[in-house]
């Protein structure tokens, strides 16, 4: 068996020292985290970047729709008082009381012994949504009272067709020392005057105009 | 296996440079970088609603102005039929006109009181209307083509009397209100 004498051992004992040196195998391993860290800063930063990046896009496409949108705002405000108006306009013109049906309604009432001497009209406060109709006349009877009476029943039920409540009233009625001759006959009269308290309907009435010939 | 002192001073100061590292890395690179992304992400969860808020106020106006000419076009109507100028100046011809044009001669309109309307761009005039001699039934017709056709009048008061020397004929007042613009 040959002799083997190794000459060396001590240089290789030195070399495996040397790389068995805790020393250099901890500055390895640090050196291999140092290169994981900065291979996740690196992949960080170009996260990063993209977020930034979709960021800046969304600011620009803010700040490029954001004055049009106010502008918009602006705008709506604007045409939604246009349209407030035009609704509160229209509101305005339907809810207006015609008197026109009002007078058709006297002329198609008053009979022929009945003369109209004057007719009031006026529109109440839009609180209180009623209406004053005032009719003064002369009436001419057998019984002068009793047609006036007529005249005030037959109105009131011909308007209460189209208002809510009416509330008729006589404010006078007297009897006159006149005398009427209607169809041969001398007939005495009585003056009057009626209140017609209109509670209006909603929505107003329609106009047809008056087709009858008024007796006053 | 045994440290010298040399090594043990060694590895020490390599802790604390370790140390000194990770705490620079942590601080200055990959902190900031962290709260910037933060930033980014809180500005883009913001942006976002704020842009969809944008892009549906766009939409609704673009709407609404589609609709708007047919909603407002009463109002223009309106406003287009109000003849410019001074009401003093143009009603109580108007007045005349109407009247003359179904036989009535006579007829005078004054102006009563003049106030500023609720509605913006508008103010309301109260005139009377004075008719001496008119029939029962024309003056019906009257006031009935007036309340039809002036959409901005409203008859308020209506006084008719009967004439002493004809009874045939009455003496009408009318008080009307226009809405005129201001």
């Amino acid at each position: 068996m040959p002799l083997h004498v190794n000459l060396y051992h001590e240089v290789q004992a030195q070399e495996r020292a040397r790389q068995r040196d805790p020393l250099r195998l901890g500055m390895l391993g640090l050196l291999v985290i140092a290169i994981g860290f900065v291979v996740y800063y690196v992949i960080a930063v170009g996260s990063a970047h993209t977020v930034a990046s979709q960021y800046a896009a969304l600011q620009s496409e803010y700040s490029r729709l954001d004055p049009k949108a106010q502008a918009a705002k602006a705008r709506e405000a604007e045409l939604n008082d246009s349209i407030s108006a035009s609704d509160t306009m229209m509101k305005e013109v339907d809810g207006r009381f015609y008197w026109a049906p009002v007078l058709d309604q006297i002329l198609q009432t008053v009979p022929l012994n009945v003369q109209l001497t004057q007719v009031g009209a006026s529109l109440g406060s839009p609180a209180s949504g009623t209406n004053v109709l005032t009719i003064t006349g002369i009436s001419s009877a057998s019984e002068p009272r009793k047609a006036a009476e007529q005249l005030r029943t037959a109105l009131a039920a011909r308007l209460g067709k189209q208002f809510k409540n009416v509330n008729a009233f006589f404010k006078t009625l007297d009897d006159s020392d006149e005398v009427v001759v209607l169809n041969g006959a001398r007939l005495p009269t009585a003056t009057f005057t009626i209140e017609f308290d209109l509670k209006v309907n909603d929505p107003a009435l329609d106009t047809p105009p008056p087709t009858r010939h008024a007796k006053t | 296996m045994k440290l010298d002192q040399e090594q043990i001073k060694r590895l020490f100061l390599s802790l604390l440079l370790l140390c000194a590292l990770l705490y620079g890395y942590f601080a200055y690179l990959l902190g900031p970088l962290q709260q910037s992304v933060v930033a980014a992400n809180n500005g883009i969860n913001s942006t976002i609603p704020a842009i969809s808020d944008d892009k549906k106020q766009i939409a609704t106006t673009a709407d609404l102005e589609s609709k708007a000419p047919k909603a407002t076009a009463f109002l223009t109507a309106i406003k287009n039929s109000i003849p410019d100028g001074e009401p003093i100046a143009w009603f109580p011809p108007k007045m005349a006109d109407f009247f003359k044009a179904r036989g009535i001669d006579k007829c005078t309109t004054n102006i009563v009181s003049e106030s500023p309307d609720t509605m913006p761009g508008f103010k309301r005039i109260v005139w009377t209307i004075d008719v001496p001699k008119i029939g029962f039934v024309p003056l019906g017709m009257a006031i009935s083509t007036l309340e039809n056709t002036e959409p901005l009048m409203t008859v308020t008061n209506v006084s008719i009397e009967a004439m002493r020397e004809d009874a045939e004929y009455q003496h009408a007042t009318l008080t009307v209100t226009t809405l005129v613009k201001s």
